[in-house]
């Protein structure tokens, strides 16, 4: 098992992996963002195109789980920067891993349940400001009370639960798509010399592919299970 | 315990450094891509909306113009149609009219051609008549002249001069 690359820094401990993979893809987003969008027309060309239909897709996520229209004009961008993030720090794993010595530098930042829970966790909280923005402390604290009041105690649970399997499920599933792929990149392939290899070629890119629809998949559970939770938050039950 | 087996890729390091990193950057990468790309993008997106609806509601207006227009056409092509009609009906009672002038003028001018052809042909008889009269009486004037001459008995001479005395007389 690799090992990953941590330092102290300000008192707080920061893994080099993440840091990396979540920088460079910020990066990546921001310039293939700016390259698709630089010449915006009435009438779309192409690189317009794809962006528009990018939106499209996270706007027709964000419209058809959260009914509030005030949310839901903050909300599309969220869900385009968090789809895109996300999306590209799953693809990240599966075409670049840098490896010094023993230590991880670059993988899919989502492979580590602190990136998972971090973006979870802004989620969340973002779910609380919408709610509280929208019914006030009061009312928001209500709203776990209802449909009946004894289900409080189950809301609150909720919320915790929501946390963890939205977290969970990402950087479970990303994980076992880099451990499978490094298994079959390092224990099978080198097992019995060249035919294993051969073996190993087509079995790694079988499942390179499957990983790159798996990665795509949990980004678009991402994001939508995150309006879900917003928009159960702005929505009166 | 559980969070123990959660890290377990982790390596037992709780980092909380990449979650503040994490979030940095991801706002960092809000705003920019607001400012670049999805703010240009969603207004351009809501503009072409906008004019979707405008055109749609442009080109139903001009829908109903065209069928205004269409009805007025309609409606003035019924109207040509019967004046049409009323200027062929005009004209056939207008050359009906004319005709039947014509004819009666034609009738009336044959009429009097008639009728003076009548009174020359009368008149020429009459002439013809007195001019006969006129030289039935020379020549006869002339045969009794040449009667006389040959054998005008005094007895006969006499018959004739009463005969004339008495005509005169008459």
């Amino acid at each position: 098992m690799e090992k990953p690359f941590v330092f102290n820094f300000l008192g707080l401990s920061f893994d080099l992996a993440g840091i990396i993979g979540s920088t460079l893809m910020a990066a990546v987003i921001l310039l293939v963002c700016i390259w698709l969008s630089r010449k915006i027309e009435m009438k779309p060309n192409k690189k317009q195109n794809i962006i528009e239909y990018i939106l499209d897709f996270t706007d027709n996520i964000v419209k058809d789980n959260v009914g509030d229209k005030d949310a839901q004009k903050h909300l599309s961008l969220y869900a385009f920067v968090l789809f895109l993030f996300i999306w590209s720090m799953n693809q990240l794993g599966m075409f670049l891993e840098v490896k010094v010595g023993d230590t991880m530098l670059v993988k899919s930042p989502t492979a580590d349940p602190v990136t998972t829970m971090s973006f979870a966790m802004m989620t969340l909280l973002l779910s609380f400001t919408f709610g509280i923005q929208k019914f006030g402390i009061g009312g928001y604290w209500r709203n776990y009370a209802e449909p009946v009041s004894f289900l409080f105690p189950i809301n609150m649970i909720e919320e915790i639960t929501n946390f963890l399997t939205l977290s969970l499920r990402l950087y479970g599933n990303i994980y076992a798509g880099e451990v499978l792929l490094t298994l079959i990149g390092n224990n099978l392939a080198p097992s019995l010399g060249i035919p294993t290899m051969i073996l190993a070629a087509p079995l790694a890119m079988i499942w390179q592919g499957f990983s790159v629809f798996i990665g795509s998949i949990q980004a678009y559970v991402f994001v939508t299970l995150s309006m879900v939770y917003i928009g159960k938050k702005v929505t009166k039950e | 315990m559980t969070f123990q087996t959660l890290f377990a890729a982790s390596a037992g390091h709780l980092y909380v450094g990449n979650t503040l990193w994490y979030l940095i950057v991801f706002i960092i990468l809000l705003i920019l891509v607001k400012h670049y790309a999805w703010g240009p993008v969603s207004d351009m997106m809501e503009k072409r909306r906008q004019k979707v609806i405008n055109d749609l509601d442009s080109a139903e207006d001009n829908r109903k113009k065209a069928e205004i227009l269409a009805n007025e056409r309609e409606a003035a092509l019924k109207n040509s149609k019967q004046e049409a009609t009323q200027i062929i009906s005009e004209a056939k009672t207008n050359a009906q009219k004319t005709s039947s002038q014509i004819v009666a003028n034609a009738n009336n001018e044959a009429a009097s051609i008639h009728e003076k052809a009548k009174a020359d042909a009368a008149q020429a008889k009459v002439d013809a008549l007195n001019e006969a009269r006129a030289q039935v009486a020379d020549i006869s004037v002339a045969i009794a002249e040449k009667v006389i001459t040959k054998n005008l008995s005094a007895d006969d001479q006499k018959d004739l001069v009463d005969q004339f005395v008495k005509g005169l007389n008459e």
